[in-house]
């Protein structure tokens, strides 16, 4: 299954036609090296570009987190004066529009990109150096973002932004404009990420691999793009208009000029709400793939568990308007979306009954990631049915807009998502990175979060409750808030030194593991593929790619299973798990500075409709140029070595030579993986 | 490493107890609503106990399952760990689903929030029904403070001559609807008193309908809560109930003109430096409110607070500082928080008491904030943030003491 193996199919590039130069334009040489920092701004290779995704989400982390902490000194005590208004304001926007766009989001994206295509046997993405261009636009927008700190202030809208307030006359900064054009330069990442990863699974699974065999991951991955894909150009178009009326005063929601502000709302919620699931739903397959290895049993009810997924990804199209419930959108509106709202909680109540049934009888072992898997199960539990309180919206018309909102809000995308994260970075850290992040640091990390988490949010509740509206930068003294936004700050400091604690702990075990034996392929006697290959994973994934027969294809490798649920051990792991080779026989996409270069002009370009249409001209040729480069690029440089043939011989009879050797490593491999690969050679138009 | 793990067992211990004592003390504390003024919990009126008769059993509905799920899960983690002794490759029975038992889970939460789907429809459509005899009340957001338009005359208009146009303090009678409708001058605010209903978003160019009704006399505390821009956290609205007597005295007081000179020398002269720095952007009806009908204020919302009455309300600049009240408790402060406000806002926890002055009586003047006024007076956008350069809000008019005081003395007479 390397990525020219096999006849070329219809979209294929005809034998010879990549036989070109190598140095299209002249510029650049094609990138050859694997190592050192240049391999990395020019990698195709998806699991570079999802470490990337994490690390750079793990930056944004600070930054938000920092904004956090902000928020929470000021409103430790009555009439705070940390912040002004204006700075509050300001804060509080980044800090959602950051934790959202550039944490929750990419460490989402982090996970796809680095265990989809190993989950269904792939070598790469589609379209690999699409996905190099997702990162580095994302990377490009969220820097461009941030840098309004430094160009007269951050956005001082909210994370929501609504209309007119958004507007010149009620924000005359910059701010909203960066982050207006910041989040359509992000937005261009997660479409064309979107595009490239359902092709992928739809795409390029291994033999074998029926949808119904594919890993929980690997659904909710499938079901999260799908939701990008509709719903980021929602956002991009009311963001378009925004920038429209900001900076060439058009009157998308000009009040004066008739606009209706409820149109940025809607927009904004139909985009917003599919959001909150996109975020959530990464990490719902992330817990579904830990809970089964640390219980020692199978996920409880796949089925029941990828259709709520799918049940979640078209019903999370039907509940924007819970948002709107005070908006005046009226009450058969406000009947209708009340109602929606209820009953997405029975898909999702289905997913933790499974959860709690897949624990139930097992062999429960608490690992970290184990910890963080159940926390994730309790803490979002909170979540949801604080959610279903508010789905009845008389109830709603109360706590909308305030820290009831913020509490509920948290206990979804930081005790739900973000613990599935943490959970996940526990799990895949030795098959990403070749050591085993410290258990009892680990442990303790979990402890300390659930502690600091539980301490910053859930008091908000009650603060909610009593009445404490939301983005406020100050409060006054007989409101009786002053207790539990103490309590929230301390617990804000906790969750931050639990973060502060992984983080040390990625460098600690980093320096301990040269003295600890290396983890092997499967450390944690794993289910599904992805933990056949060596770790860390070779650039190539899979030599040979296996061919799949079911579910946890891996775990059954291992272990038979008897009729009556009994587990007879029928293999050693050592001789299950996959030797690395030198690989070099597998044809894998080559580096390519294009997709650096094409994304760097979309800042340029966007700091020119900001201060100087001048800087949008060469933004502009900067990107011209890139997609030139780019679109006479050779996908495959003819220059790389094979084993099978000289450099400079590449593409001559490479093809059908190492289709030969396909059919001898996979005897049989049936019509549809032939179909598979010659899809895949599509992607070399890419 | 026992000693290592030892620290992560005291970890466990701490945490769980912690968390569950906070938990605890949560659900208590959502029963001690003593001195929360904008508590959703403590209806004031019947649309508020409509809502809280919904929300207390979905609360306790939500309660069990949340106690079901975490007794489930510690549970679970009680019987089903693994012991150190056991053997690793021992497995449990190996169970991939029982779809019986998916349906069951299935059905059994849908059918739940179908009883509760039931309940939330009737209480939306409650919520929705008007008493004929309602006084229709327009609540009109600004940056950052609220505006009451009264249709007294009932013909549906909020500008006849009887109408009234007041600021920052909504006057009511009890036990009789309020049919409020929100909307907004500038951006979107949204209307929320907790003890007598839920909020209404207020959006420019839209009329949104919210019915308001007390129980009692007194004070009801709202807060805005559509973030707003700069000073939405200081953009308080502040309702008095009164008995139907008392408010009917207030309407007759509210429907009166100003006119005639003040006798007092010094506010005669604050009448004077009223005219010069306030009657640009502010309204006291008798005096300027037929130039600002025709050339509006150079605020984007177009309007400024109503002042004619100025004195009939315990509150100004967004109710966040008290008209009247113990005058030491809001002495200037120095040091640390002096800076950011240079003033100490009202203590909630006594609104402001105009006294007789509410239905038009003469005004306490012992009894008035001079030193809040003043200092308002003095430099308005040091004590709220605002944008008066951006025809946001109150600018520094740069007054001279002397010319504060004669203001000072002024508006006292504006009862």
């Amino acid at each position: 299954m390397a990525i020219t193996e096999a006849t070329p199919g219809p979209l294929a590039l005809p034998p010879g036609d990549t036989d070109t130069d190598s140095r299209p334009g002249g510029i650049f040489a094609r990138p050859t090296s694997n190592t050192g920092w240049r391999s990395w701004i020019t990698t195709v290779d998806h699991k570079k570009i999802g470490i990337m995704y994490g690390a750079a989400a793990l930056v944004f982390l600070l930054i938000g987190g920092f904004e956090a902490l902000l928020i929470r000194v000021q409103l430790w005590a009555p009439r705070g004066t940390l912040l002004s208004a204006d700075l509050y304001n300001q804060v509080f926007t980044m800090h959602g529009t950051t934790m959202v766009f550039l944490v929750v989001m990419p460490i989402g994206a982090a996970f796809a990109n680095y265990l989809m295509p190993l989950q269904i046997g792939a070598r790469d993405v589609a379209f690999p150096r699409i996905n190099a261009f997702s990162l580095w636009v994302f990377v490009a927008g969220g820097i461009f973002l941030n840098s309004a700190w430094i160009f007269g202030g951050g956005a001082d809208g909210g994370w929501f932004n609504y209309a007119p307030n958004n507007g010149v006359i009620f924000s005359p900064s910059h701010g909203i404009d960066f982050w207006n054009l910041g989040l359509i330069i992000t937005g261009v990442a997660s479409l064309a990420g979107a595009v490239n990863l359902i092709v992928t699974v739809l795409n390029m699974r291994a033999p074998g691999m029926t949808l119904m065999k594919m890993p929980v991951f690997t659904w909710m991955t499938l079901v999260t793009q799908f939701l990008l894909l509709f719903a980021i150009p929602v956002l991009t178009s009311a963001q378009v208009l925004l920038m429209m009326d900001r900076l060439f005063d058009a009157n998308f929601f000009n009040v004066a000029k008739g606009a209706n502000p409820l149109l940025w709302e809607h927009l904004f919620w139909i985009f917003g709400h599919p959001e909150v699931y996109l975020m959530i739903l990464p990490a719902f397959g992330l817990v579904s793939e830990m809970l089964p290895v640390f219980s020692r049993k199978p996920i409880f009810g796949y089925p029941f568990i990828v259709f709520s997924g799918v049940a979640i990804g078209f019903m999370g199209w039907g509940v924007w308007a819970h948002h709107m419930f005070v908006s005046g959108i009226g009450p058969i509106s406000v009947t209708a979306f009340s109602l929606t709202t209820m009953f997405i909680a029975v898909p999702t109540g289905v997913k933790i009954l499974n959860w709690t049934a897949t624990m139930w009888g097992g062999k429960l072992h608490f690992t970290t990631p184990m910890l963080f898997s159940i926390g994730l199960v309790a803490m979002f539990t909170i979540g949801g049915l604080s959610g279903v309180t508010h789905s009845v919206a008389p109830a709603d018309t109360q706590q909308t807009d305030t820290y009831y909102i913020v509490a509920h809000f948290h206990y979804v995308l930081f005790g739900g998502a973000f613990f599935g994260f943490m959970g996940a970075f526990y799990f895949y850290w030795p098959k990403v990175f070749g050591y085993l992040l410290n258990e009892t640091m680990g442990k303790f990390n979990f402890w300390l979060m659930l502690l600091g988490f539980n301490l910053t949010f859930a008091p908000m509740h009650i603060l909610g409750l009593q009445g404490m509206s939301r983005r406020i930068y100050t409060y006054d003294e007989g409101y009786g808030f002053e207790l539990w936004n103490k309590v929230a700050t301390i617990g804000a400091f906790i969750l931050a030194s639990s973060v502060l604690l992984f983080i040390f702990n990625i460098f600690y075990s980093r320096v301990k593991a040269k003295h600890l034996p290396h983890p092997g392929a499967d450390p944690w006697d794993a289910r599904t593929i992805e933990w056949m290959t060596p770790s860390p994973v070779p650039a190539y994934n899979y030599d040979p790619v296996p061919t799949i027969t079911r579910v946890d294809d891996f775990w059954y490798r291992k272990y038979g299973e008897t009729k009556d649920g009994k587990l007879v051990r029928i293999a050693a792991t050592d001789d299950v798990v996959q030797k690395r080779s030198d690989g070099k026989h597998i044809h894998l996409p080559s580096p390519s500075y294009w997709p650096f270069v094409v994304a760097f002009g979309m800042p340029i370009v966007a700091y020119g409709l900001i201060f100087s249409l001048w800087l949008c001209l060469i933004g502009g040729i900067i990107m011209v140029a890139g997609i030139y480069g780019w679109v006479l690029e050779p996908p495959d440089d003819p220059d790389a070595v094979h084993d099978d043939h000289e450099p400079g011989h590449a593409s001559d009879d490479g093809t059908a030579l190492e289709a030969g050797a396909t059919a001898d490593e996979l005897p049989d491999a049936d019509a549809d993986a032939e179909a598979d690969t010659a899809e895949k050679e599509a992607e070399t138009v890419g | 490493m026992p000693r290592r793990s030892l620290v992560v067992r005291i970890a466990q211990i701490v945490s769980l107890v912690v968390v569950t004592v906070l938990f605890v003390v949560l659900i208590l504390s959502a029963f001690m609503n003593d001195g929360m003024p904008l508590t959703t919990l403590v209806p004031g009126g019947p649309s508020a106990q409509q809502i809280q008769d919904l929300v207390v059993p979905v609360f306790a509905i939500a309660g069990v399952v949340f106690v079901g799920v975490m007794g489930i899960l510690l549970f679970i983690s009680w019987r089903f760990g693994q012991d150190k002794d056991d053997d690793p490759e021992e497995f449990p029975e190996q169970v991939h689903g029982r779809t019986a038992l998916e349906i069951g889970w299935t059905v059994l939460p849908a059918i739940i929030l179908a009883g509760v789907a039931v309940a939330t429809v009737v209480t939306i459509l409650q919520l929705e029904k008007r008493d004929d005899d309602a006084i229709k009340v327009q609540a009109i957001g600004n940056q950052w403070w609220w505006e009451y338009k009264y249709d007294i005359d009932g013909d549906g208009n909020y500008d006849g001559a009887e109408d009234i146009h007041t600021a920052t303090e909504l006057v009511i009678p009890i036990g009789r609807e309020i049919a409020v409708t929100t909307t907004s001058n500038d951006v979107i605010h949204s209307f929320w008193i907790p003890g007598l209903n839920g909020k209404k978003d207020a959006v420019p160019g839209l009329f949104s309908p919210l019915k308001l009704e007390a129980d009692e006399e007194g004070i009801y505390r709202g807060q805005c809560t559509e973030f707003c821009g700069l000073s939405h956290a200081n953009m308080r609205m502040l309702v008095r109930s009164l008995s139907p007597d008392q408010y009917d005295e207030w309407v007759a007081n509210q429907q009166t003109e100003r006119g005639e000179e003040p006798s007092d020398p010094v506010a005669q002269e604050g009448l004077a430096v009223w005219k010069a720095f306030c009657a640009q952007c502010h309204v006291i009806n008798g005096i300027n409110d037929e130039e600002l009908a025709e050339t509006p204020p150079p605020l984007v919302s177009g309007v400024a607070p109503n002042l004619t009455h100025l004195m009939t309300r315990g509150t100004f600049a967004g109710s966040i500082f008290n008209l009247y009240g113990d005058v030491d408790s809001t002495d200037r402060t120095d040091g640390d928080n002096g800076e950011a406000l240079g003033f100490e806002p009202a203590d909630v926890a006594a609104a402001g008491d105009p006294g007789e002055a509410l239905t038009g009586g003469p005004v306490d003047v012992e009894n008035v904030n001079k030193v809040a006024l003043e200092e308002w007076l003095r430099n308005a956008p040091e004590m709220k943030p605002m944008y008066a350069q951006g025809g946001r809000g109150m600018p520094n008019l740069e007054l001279s003491e002397e010319q504060i005081d004669q203001l000072v003395a002024f508006l006292m007479t504006l009862n």
